[in-house]
């Protein structure tokens, strides 16, 4: 298996978007946020459409797309302030409108399949560079505003006192699950891609530790979700991204058993 | 300390105005009691002194930046977050740019809480919640304090602890605290200035030496 190229690409892809998904999953997720990834998801098919259309690098354009609309998000919280859902609702609407537009115009000269589900085979060179830039990027960011996402997520007006630059922050926070969106697409597929946002961190959560650890723990559950779907992937000939989803449930319930069942026989 | 000039304040911007005309000035060093009934417009205030919320007209001059602030209630917190009290207080004193990694731990012991440093947040009772943050608020030292209800959630002897630790800052330390309070008897007895607001308007009164409670207070220690 790790004698093709195109399976080596993909694992080392993998790597990467295992590391970065959970990382910014996790301030998502806390923030209560976990819905922006399916809404950036969306935006990011409007991006790819973008890109098959006028011939520009479609992972590049799903970037450029789906950032401008994590930027929109933040920018639409002061006209919903308590409706954030219905912010999501109006990106997705714009975003569906324009993927399907473009791509029932015939003009994706593409498989648009392997973008909706993710495809191991489809990974070029290219691909791995910009991935590899993207994910060295966003994960600097990460670590460099660590301190401030926490105190933001845990507590904005706290932060703002504090002298956290709050709106810069969630500004540059959008652009990086616009990046994060982006890279992982590849592999995963846009329909599956905010679900390994969210579902490594879910497990994570399960096992009621600090910060640090439950961070830790979410990119070691993205890293097991995603080697191993693409695993199965390759051995089932099935779309990485459906593969890859269904472990990650599996491994959910998995350690929400073990703790039901450690919790019974203490008790 | 705090100035607050020709203030008029709605949350739409519009008439009828929550605080009306408010000039305000809390002195460096004084302990400012802000009184009034519920719904009266206390947090609202002190949230304008932050600078969390924007006067429709009018000014608020801040002369530091080193604030430490407890919040009204834990409803604007997300309590459910994975994090200890450790890490919350690590996380706060790296913002602030605190280098006394000690103090972290001097502060959660005067409080009663350093037991509680490998808790998750989420695992303490609303009253060690509420020492947690002031004891946010009190890490590096602020110059400032602003507080909103302290007591909420204690038991009296909590109560009389924070009472006493915030006496002994303002007293010996010179720091400057504003203190929304519910009741009359913790106002009397720890602040120097009362600011009372009633129809729209702040009025601002000094606790007379005699009724105050701080009369030989100096000495107290924690």
């Amino acid at each position: 298996m790790l004698e093709y190229s195109f399976m080596q690409n993909a694992i080392i892809a993998g790597i990467f978007i295992s590391v970065l998904c959970p990382m910014v999953g996790a301030f998502l997720v806390l923030k209560r946020h976990s819905m922006m990834g399916d809404a950036l998801s969306h935006a990011s098919f409007a991006g790819i459409a973008i890109g098959l259309v006028t011939g520009f690098n479609p992972i590049l354009s799903a970037f450029v797309f789906t950032s401008l609309c994590g930027l929109l998000i933040e920018y639409l919280r002061s006209f919903y302030n308590k409706y954030a859902e219905l912010i999501l609702v109006i990106v997705m609407t714009l975003s569906v409108g324009i993927a399907i537009t473009l791509i029932s115009t015939g003009q994706a000269n593409a498989n648009v399949n392997a973008y909706l589900f993710g495809s191991i085979l489809t990974v070029t060179k290219e691909d791995l560079l910009t991935v590899l830039g993207l994910s060295l990027i966003s994960g600097l960011t990460i670590s460099m505003l660590y301190n401030q996402l926490i105190y933001i997520t845990l507590d904005e007006d706290g932060a703002k006192i504090a002298g956290v630059r709050v709106k810069l922050i969630n500004y540059l926070f959008a652009l990086l699950v616009g990046a994060t969106i982006s890279v992982s697409l590849r592999i995963m597929g846009l329909l599956v891609v905010s679900s390994m946002i969210a579902m490594p961190v879910a497990a994570a959560m399960q096992l009621n530790q600090g910060f640090r650890k439950t961070l830790l723990f979410s990119i070691l559950f993205g890293f097991l979700d995603i080697m191993s779907g693409l695993v199965l992937s390759y051995n089932i000939n099935a779309a990485p991204g459906g593969t890859i989803a269904l472990v990650s449930v599996a491994l959910l319930i998995i350690i929400m058993a073990v703790k039901k069942l450690r919790t019974l026989y203490l008790s | 300390m705090i100035t607050v000039k020709n203030l008029n304040f709605s949350y739409t911007g519009l008439e009828p105005c929550l605080l009306r005309d408010v000039n305000i000035k809390i002195n460096k060093g004084s302990y400012t009691a802000i009184m009034g009934d519920n719904g009266s417009a206390k947090t609202t205030l002190a949230k304008l002194m932050l600078g969390l919320l924007t006067p429709v007209t009018g000014s608020v001059e801040i002369g530091t930046n080193r604030i430490g602030y407890l919040p009204q209630n834990l409803k604007n917190i997300n309590s459910q977050f994975p994090i200890t009290v450790g890490e919350l207080m690590n996380c706060h004193a790296s913002i602030i740019k605190l280098k006394d990694r000690n103090s972290i731990t001097n502060v959660l012991k005067s409080l009663g809480m350093l037991d509680k440093k490998s808790s998750l947040i989420s695992d303490l009772s609303g009253g060690q919640m509420q020492k947690v943050l002031i004891a946010r608020a009190l890490l590096g030292k602020p110059e400032l304090l602003i507080l909103d209800e302290p007591s909420t959630g204690l038991d009296p002897k909590s109560q009389d602890d924070i009472y006493s630790i915030l006496r002994r800052l303002n007293i010996e330390e010179g720091v400057t605290i504003v203190s929304v309070e519910h009741n009359l008897h913790a106002a009397f007895k720890n602040s120097t200035d009362i600011l009372s607001i009633e129809k729209c308007t702040v009025k601002s009164s000094t606790v007379p030496e005699n009724t105050t409670g701080r009369k030989g207070d100096r000495n107290v220690r924690i």
